[in-house]
């Protein structure tokens, strides 16, 4: 399509303004910018300089003694050291569990809630209402709910329905506790609280086709497969890679539930932990500032790495 | 994008800001402790107990202020489960002028100069009445840095209706204590005969806590190992004492409710439970005179039970060291060491009013405990009989709890006892190797 600016009028917009208007346009635009570059450099960048420096020390949380300075001994412990590695590395796999699971698994269910809940009946609305309410619950009440769902005792939620269904023939199972069961727990609750919020992004996508696209696959004779295929999924493919790439910088920053389920409800640490985890963990219990800064910031460069990836290999398109 | 002039020179604007920034916070603030006037307005800060306790807190506050005009001291509560942290995130010279402290988490304040020595503020005579206990819990480092209202008592708890009707005997005293196989029996039994089919509730969601290391590193204890000796771990907490300890634990299970609505042994769902004085006020009421105490297992070296709780100290920080003594010494007087016990019904930890509590003096229906405390030691000092025994006092606690309670919840879960305490014991003396043995 030609550029509706023509060649000659393009020259005269290019015109360089006068040196006086340059600069105060550059003051201004500064000084508009400096209360949210003040809260970037203030809560952004102090604290993620903070935590590379501190984490080349071997230093306490309000230490009375001088920190000693250790280079990347914190690096090298994370990835070598038997006492130290072993649960680091355990939770790097889980959260690489977690989220191979939860990104296609929740993706795909919230698409096809859209897909389903995208129809003008009776009473949809009633059932976005119903879907979308998880979201609203914070994260550690989530926990907590289905804590109590997973309870271990024969009475607990989870096992009472599995007895009920299979007339009693299948014994209470410890779902938190057991090794076996206690991330796919978690990563069922995680979905469980997440889908809704997916949902409605993709619903509002879904929304923006237009109907003529259906009514033009219907003429050809496309079944219902065929236009899912070749009309919604090519108008939705800008926001579907987006939701992935929000989802997959969630599911890294898996903490809350997490915590609360190893902490107040006997889970096993082993299997549920995550980095974000045993960062908190090594302030926490341990007041080990330079192992928590250092964890921190090797999560960054994984997420940063894997947002990368993602960007070169789902380009997002526009549209025409 | 291109690199501009203009954001080479802001980047390094927010480089320098940021370096200014961090050095200003490292740098530590000056500022020690004196004596003051000993008049003037002082900070209390205490951690949010049950209701009850608040209450009799209070009620010692406001009787302080009411009692003198020279000084008025300003409470603040603190939530119990981050009491901790805070204190440990608070600089020294933010922190208040009369402080509670979690007893084990003692050593590691002294160790980061957030506590000043109280011999110099707190009257002679108070710190002559404090317990054998309560003097070396607030120990380190050969200085007096806190000392305690109140102690604390733990052991197993029972339902005499329950009991009677599995025909399970209980022990009554520490000779008669349970072998880990006559606890097995007793457990085996009392989940026959009771519907739910558990017998025990050991508050199992606490175990990876602070409960999981007070609870049951009494049961290593007793077997014959411990959490450290001389500063190290490795040859002590995983040791074969200390591992089948464990191993013996993992095997009540089967026979434990996970309790999660807390309200098993109330309820009569189970017939023993793994407690201690603060649940004695609701015990008490449930089963009145069904309630019965007994000893924790004797894991082969005798019974051993775990003791120690929050003490009182002052800041190290404070501008008016006088005053916050006045206050200790108010605090630790038998009409608020009395009122307090009786909200919490914890073991006094003044001499004057343990001696004349009646529920801990022979005769009252924690008798057995108050025997326990009679006869307490510190962790690394256990000796044949004694009774009660001491968190370890020593500035690397908060490892050794973090990494004894997430080894005691891991075998909880099924893991190998011998594996586990090998990684816990190799991570505590990393941990002090680091800060060359917190010297």
């Amino acid at each position: 399509m030609a550029s509706p600016v023509s060649t000659p009028m393009r020259t005269l917009i290019i015109a360089r303004a006068p040196r006086r208007r340059r600069w105060r346009d550059t003051r201004d635009g500064v000084l508009m910018s400096l209360p949210a570059i003040l809260g970037l450099v203030a809560f952004v960048a102090v604290p993620f300089i903070a935590a590379i420096v501190l984490s080349l020390y071997n230093v306490q949380v309000d230490q009375a003694r001088a920190p000693k300075f250790w280079g990347l001994t914190n690096y090298a412990r994370l990835f070598t050291d038997p006492v130290v590695s072993a649960s680091f590395l355990r939770s790097l796999v889980n959260n690489f569990v977690f989220a191979i699971v939860v990104i296609p698994v929740q993706t795909g269910l919230a698409l096809l809630l859209a897909v389903l809940l995208n129809r003008k009946l009776k009473g949809v609305r009633f059932f976005r209402t119903f879907f979308f309410m998880p979201v609203v619950f914070p994260m550690a009440l989530v926990a907590v709910i289905w804590r109590l769902i997973l309870d271990r005792s024969p009475s607990g939620l989870l096992n009472s329905a599995v007895g009920f269904v299979t007339g009693g023939s299948v014994p209470a199972h410890d779902w938190l506790g057991s090794a076996a069961t206690a991330l796919g727990s978690v990563i069922l609750l995680s979905i469980w609280q997440g889908v809704g919020f997916q949902m409605v992004i993709l619903l509002a996508a879904l929304q923006e086709i237009p109907e003529e696209r259906y009514e033009a696959a219907r003429l050809d004779r496309a079944n219902g497969w065929q236009q899912f295929v070749n009309v919604t999924a090519p108008g939705i493919r800008n926001t579907l890679i987006f939701v992935v790439l929000l989802t997959t910088i969630l599911a890294f920053r898996v903490y809350d539930q997490v915590f609360i389920l190893i902490r107040t409800a006997g889970a096993n640490e082993g299997a549920t932990q995550t980095l974000l985890y045993n960062a908190t963990q090594a302030i926490y219990s341990e007041n080990n500032l330079g192992r928590a800064s250092s964890i921190s910031v090797v999560l960054f460069l994984i997420i940063v790495i894997i947002t990368l990836i993602q960007r070169r290999v789902l380009r997002q398109r526009s549209e025409g | 994008m291109t690199i501009t002039r203009t954001l080479r020179r802001s980047a390094l604007a927010a480089v320098a800001v940021t370096a200014a920034v961090v050095m200003t916070a490292c740098s530590s603030a000056g500022g020690g402790v004196s004596a003051g006037t000993g008049t003037g307005t002082i900070n209390v800060w205490a951690h949010q107990g049950q209701d009850s306790e608040n209450a009799a807190l209070q009620a010692a506050v406001d009787g302080f202020n009411k009692s003198q005009g020279k000084v008025t001291a300003k409470l603040r509560l603190i939530s119990g489960d981050t009491y901790t942290t805070t204190i440990t995130s608070t600089p020294k010279n933010q922190l208040p002028d009369v402080l509670e402290i979690d007893g084990p988490t003692l050593a590691s304040f002294v160790y980061n100069d957030k506590l000043a020595p109280l011999s110099d503020y707190v009257a002679k005579g108070t710190i002559s009445n404090a317990t054998p206990g309560s003097v070396a819990e607030g120990t380190s480092g050969g200085k007096l840095y806190g000392l305690a209202m109140y102690d604390s008592a733990m052991g197993l708890y029972g339902n005499k209706k329950l009991l009677d009707a599995a025909g399970v005997t209980h022990p009554t005293s520490f000779d008669s204590a349970w072998t880990p196989d006559q606890f097995a029996a007793a457990l085996k039994a009392l989940s026959a005969a009771d519907p739910s089919g558990k017998a025990l509730d050991l508050n199992e969601s606490g175990l990876s806590g602070e409960w999981g290391t007070y609870g049951f590193a009494p049961l290593v204890q007793s077997a014959g190992g411990n959490l450290i000796k001389n500063g190290k771990s490795v040859g002590m907490l995983d040791s074969s004492a200390s591992v089948k300890a464990l191993a013996d634990f993992a095997t009540w299970k089967p026979y434990t409710d996970p309790n999660a609505d807390g309200n098993a042994f109330v309820d009569g769902r189970v017939g023993v439970a793994w407690g201690g004085h603060w649940n004695y006020p609701v015990f008490s009421k449930a089963l009145g005179s069904d309630l019965v105490v007994m000893p924790l297992p004797n894991m082969g070296q005798g019974a051993k039970a775990g003791a120690g709780s929050w003490t009182w100290g002052v800041g190290s920080g404070t501008k008016n060291g006088k005053a916050a003594g006045l206050f200790v010494d108010y605090l630790l007087n038998d009409k608020n060491v009395t009122a307090m016990t009786q909200a919490n019904g914890a073991p006094p930890a003044t001499k004057s009013a343990f001696t004349a509590d009646t529920l801990y003096q022979t005769g009252g229906a924690l008798a057995l405990w108050g025997e326990q405390l009679a006869h307490a030691c510190a962790a690394d000092a256990i000796t044949k009989d004694c009774l009660a025994v001491y968190r370890p006092v020593t500035a690397g606690y908060p490892t050794i709890t973090s990494k004894f309670a997430g080894s005691l919840s891991a075998v909880w879960g099924g893991a190998d006892p011998k594996k586990s305490l090998t990684s816990a014991a190799n991570a505590i003396d990393q941990n002090f190797a680091d800060n060359n043995g917190f010297k």
